[in-house]
């Protein structure tokens, strides 16, 4: 209560200060007074009671200030004054201003910026309620532990006999195509189980969620739709509920529509989506009833009051005991759980936190710039803060003083980086691998400015806190007793310089080496030869309506169908089929046997990817051929079944003999078992990416093991976009119902390919954040020789008078450079080879300690800070002996 | 200097200043010369107020909400600013008078004991 009312005694008198001080005027004027009237009855006269009263009470002034400084507002005023005093000295110097706040700009907003990635991908909780209570569940091979899922019948096992979870769902993304209103096109279909929405306790926007009763065999097919697409496709129409859409040409009944705000799955940039029944699913729902097979990703949520490590444990005697039920579907395999988050952000997490950290050592560097220009500016401050405290001001009143410069210049630098953090979010957004989770939600928001606040605090405090360090011993006396502020510097002061701009060097070193990994790492990547050749390719895929074109024989006539139409185009100089194109679609991993081969034992399945081409796709892609024959017009449905391999396949699985002829059983389901006979040998492609290694493949002819959808890859010299309508064109003579997604010019797509991608983005940033500390740490060396210089015009004057060269003078700077480069080095290059081993597993190709690295970037560091110190070394040079004698 | 005109007058004990204005305006509001005159007279000169400590009493009595102020006439018909006690400073004025009370009590003790 009592504080309250001193607040607003204090805010009151703020706002009328001056009314407040009249009236104290009047009280003690009054006083006076009465003293002296009192005086003057004694018998004295008026002028000597005056005088004695006006003794008695003293400084008039004195009193004033006392009564004043009983309220809290006094220390706001001095403040105040602090404030404007700074920004008076700042304004006077605005050299030093501008370096200052532009350096910290750099410095915060750099940091803020890859702050708010760092926060929306890693930091920000999942957007679902409980989030940490919700796992991964896996199926892994014991032997290789990964992120695999599970046949239907384990799922429902898994599900009916656990005790810890309190709900779990299988899903699976397709793109089904959207016809009937406005244009066809593809929505991101999720076929669910029902629990999905208990899982992440969402609840519909309007209708109900899927009911168990949904998901049987024979059930009729509905759908749930995301607002996005209720209200970009519908309208926003109320009345949707209940009405029928058509998603690949088959009729679904929209039961619900799910708020904007629950999004599954989370990598969708596009919030336009839908969600099925698992059993309506085109490709899995025939697959529920079967055994085996590693397909049902599987997402649960763990009941409150249950640890992972209690979950996982149950889960293991799940596995033991279905291992024990069937063994040759289950042996080698354990479930594995692992949360959400970590699923989502795992790959992203490591090269996130290495950003974050190099964008927090260039911060580092401009502190250090700044504590080093500070510095300067004590030293000819010194005789103003000297005369000031002679004067009567107090040590604490200077240092506040000084405090309120260097939080002025912290808050303007914290300002001025959040401006640029602003736009450097939008760079980033552009700039980001598009697979990174919560994309959409990178922005800079509350929680990122307050980091911003902190940021530019900290900083405030650590370039503010050293020049005082070091300016403790600088006494009023003997900066008095100097003729000149200049000659005046303290030893320590140019030692503390020194020491900044070495410490600078030092992590400059750190931040080059690791740019500088990057770079190689990354120039060897994009160098890979991928084995095959997508110059002048581009690649489009038609999907069919999976209901409609159900049956393979279907897909292979259409195939023919599409391929004979396209190969007529004008402009076309070859054209194939290829379902999955390497590195753009991933992979399809398939187990096979070899026909006379002992079976193999359970968990340890021959594992190839398996791809289905027409014969003229190894001529369209330049892969070559080792031996045998390519597949051709002949190899079709009733013929016999052939097969090419590749050659990591045919080195690893028939070691010392000769494949051609051999057998091979293996098939996309339904035609796991049928056998192929090994007609051709090719040449190895990255499968996966540029950074795996080739693995085996195993290659079929389109027509022997037709998809329900292709990719359709053409060579051509006409634009990509000609292509596409032509492609376009071609499709909708055949069905005109049939949409044309994806149609990308090969070596766009594999430069957008995440596994290129997310390696250039940090690359990029990385080699960013080394130039800025580059250039940084140069400003800090010649700030340091150039001072060191000024400040010794006089004794370079005496040496030039006594007859020095001006080339051993200019020696005499440049070794003091050296010395100073290479003391950073000394110390910068150990740290490097520490800090070199956290970006370890970020190299493709190149070691941690790759020695072509550890040498560049030191003779970057020696030949940029020569240079910086030649600048100010070619002004010693030219020194006046005369005029640097008389200059004191 | 000004040259104390008793031997005998001496400063006020620390933090005393306070209670004493209280116990002052406790009979009625009065104006500053007032209140430094009633405490010197009443004292029989002991005590002499130095206006450098009185007016930033005034001051923190009124911040903390004890006392409150009113331009009123005197009796020789000036303006002057006149201070009132508020029934929280009454209340104040009991605490510190008992407390006050407390240590005269125990400082005797401790006087008499050596």
């Amino acid at each position: 209560m009592s504080m309250l009312r001193r607040f607003w005694g204090g805010l009151r008198a703020l706002f009328t200060k001056w009314r407040e001080d009249g009236a104290l005027d009047e009280e003690l004027r009054d006083f006076l007074e009465q003293r002296a009237a009192a005086k003057m009855r004694t018998g004295v006269s008026r002028q000597r009671a005056l005088r004695e009263a006006r003794m008695e009470m003293g400084s008039m002034d004195s009193v004033k200030e006392n009564v004043r400084a009983v309220g809290w507002e006094t220390a706001f005023d001095s403040f105040w004054q602090d404030v404007r005093y700074a920004l008076r000295m700042l304004r006077k110097s605005p050299g030093f201003t501008t370096v200052a706040v532009l350096t910290l700009a750099l410095g915060i907003g750099a940091n803020t910026a890859i702050f708010s990635v760092v926060y929306a991908v890693l930091l920000r909780p999942l957007p679902y309620a409980n989030p940490n209570q919700i796992v991964s569940v896996f199926d892994s091979q014991v032997a290789s532990p990964g992120p695999g899922g599970f046949s239907y019948p384990n799922f429902v096992q898994i599900r009916r006999q656990n005790t810890v979870f309190s709900e779990m769902v299988t899903n699976t993304l397709h793109q089904l195509t959207l016809t009937g209103v406005g244009e066809p096109t593809e929505v991101n279909t999720s076929s669910v189980t029902p629990g999905l929405f208990a899982v992440f306790e969402a609840k519909p926007f309007a209708g109900r969620t899927f009911l168990p009763s949904d998901n049987v065999q024979g059930a009729a097919p509905v759908v749930i739709l995301s607002e996005a697409l209720w209200r970009s496709r519908f309208g926003a129409n109320p009345n949707l509920i209940g009405q029928s859409i058509s998603l690949d040409k088959r009729p679904f009944t929209v039961i619900g529509i799910m708020p904007a705000s629950f999004r599954f799955p989370l990598m969708l940039t596009d919030p336009n989506e839908v969600w099925i029944p698992l059993v309506d699913d085109p490709l899995f729902g025939p697959w529920m009833s079967r055994h085996g097979g590693h397909w049902a990703r599987t997402i649960a949520r763990i009941k409150p009051g249950v640890s992972l490590a209690q979950a996982q444990a149950e889960m293991d005697a799940i596995s033991a005991r279905l291992i024990k039920q069937s063994p040759a579907e289950n042996a080698g395999w354990a479930i594995r759980l692992e949360p959400l988050q970590t699923t989502i952000v795992g790959g992203v997490r490591t090269p996130l936190l290495v950003l974050l950290g190099a964008v927090g050592l260039v911060l580092l560097i401009a502190c250090a710039n700044i504590a080093n220009l500070l510095l300067s500016r004590a030293t000819t401050r010194a005789r103003e803060f000297a005369v000031r405290m002679a004067l009567g001001a107090g040590r604490s009143r200077i240092a506040r003083q000084l405090l309120a410069e260097c939080a002025l210049l912290g808050l303007l630098g914290g300002a001025a980086g959040i401006l640029l953090a602003y736009w450097g979010v939008q760079s980033l957004r552009s700039l980001l691998p598009p697979d990174l989770p919560q994309l959409h939600t990178i922005s800079v928001d509350l929680w990122v400015l307050l980091f911003a606040f902190l940021l530019s605090v900290t900083a405030t405090l650590v370039f503010g806190l050293v020049p005082s360090l070091f300016a403790a011993d600088s006494s009023l006396h003997s900066t008095l007793k100097e003729n000149s502020g200049r000659s005046g510097e303290a030893g320590s002061h140019q030692r503390a310089r020194s020491f900044l701009a070495a410490a600078q060097i030092a992590i400059a070193v750190v931040l080059l080496v690791a740019a500088g990994l990057l770079i190689r790492s990354f120039d060897r990547l994009v160098s890979t030869d991928p084995g095959f050749n997508p110059q002048h390719v581009i690649m489009a895929n038609i999907a069919l309506p999976q209901y409609q074109y159900s049956q393979p024989a279907q897909w292979a006539a259409f195939g023919r169908q599409s391929l004979a139409k396209i190969q007529s185009l004008p402009g076309m100089s070859d054209s194939a089929l290829a379902v999955p194109v390497p590195i753009i679609d991933g992979f399809i991993n398939l187990s096979f046997t070899i026909v006379g081969n002992p079976p193999v034992r359970p968990g340890e399945d021959l594992l190839a990817d398996f791809v289905s081409v027409s014969p003229n796709y190894f001529h369209l892609m330049n892969i070559p051929l080792l031996r045998g024959r390519i597949f051709n017009e002949q190899d079709s449905m009733p013929a016999s079944r052939v097969a090419i391999i590749s050659e990591a396949l045919a080195r690893r699985y028939f070691p010392n003999q000769d494949p051609l002829g051999k057998s091979m059983k293996f098939g996309f389901p339904p035609d796991g078992n049928t056998s192929r006979e090994i007609v051709g040998i090719v040449g190895d492609v990255h499968d996966l990416s540029f950074d795996h290694a080739p693995g085996p493949m195993m290659y079929v002819p389109f027509d022997q093991a037709p998809l329900w959808g292709e990719d359709v890859v053409v060579r051509s010299s006409l634009s990509t976009s000609a292509v596409a309508a032509e492609i376009r064109q071609a499709t909708a003579s055949i069905d005109k119902d049939l949409p044309v997604t994806n149609i990308l010019s090969l070596p766009e797509a594999l430069t957008a390919d995440p596994s290129v991608a997310q390696p250039r983005f940090r690359t990029l940033l990385l080699a960013l954040f080394g130039a800025i500390a580059l250039l940084l740490a140069a400003v800090g060396i010649f700030g340091v020789i150039s001072y060191s210089v000024s400040r010794r015009t006089h004794e370079l004057g005496v040496r030039m008078a006594l007859g020095a060269q001006p080339g051993a003078i200019l020696k005499m700077v440049l070794r003091e450079t050296l010395g100073l480069v290479l003391i950073g080095i000394a110390v910068g290059l150990p740290c490097a080879l520490g800090a070199s081993r956290l970006v370890t597993h970020l190299l493709f190709n190149v070691k941690s300690y790759d020695p072509l690295t550890l040498i560049l970037a030191p003779l970057v560091l020696v030949a940029v800070g020569v240079l910086a110190g030649y600048i100010p070394a070619r002004r010693a040079m030219r020194v006046d002996p005369m005029i640097a004698l008389r200059y004191e | 200097m000004p040259v104390p005109p008793e031997s005998r007058q001496s400063e006020l004990v620390q933090g005393t200043l306070d209670m004493l204005i209280l116990k002052t305006l406790a009979l009625e509001p009065m104006h500053g010369y007032g209140i430094a005159m009633r405490i010197e007279q009443i004292s029989k000169g002991v005590f002499q107020v130095n206006p450098g400590s009185l007016f930033p009493a005034f001051r923190r009595l009124e911040r903390a909400g004890w006392l409150k102020c009113e331009w009123r006439a005197t009796e020789n018909n000036r303006r002057a600013k006149y201070y009132i006690l508020t029934d929280v400073g009454r209340r104040q004025l009991k605490t510190e008078t008992r407390a006050w009370g407390r240590q005269i009590a125990a400082i005797a003790r401790i006087l008499e004991a050596s």
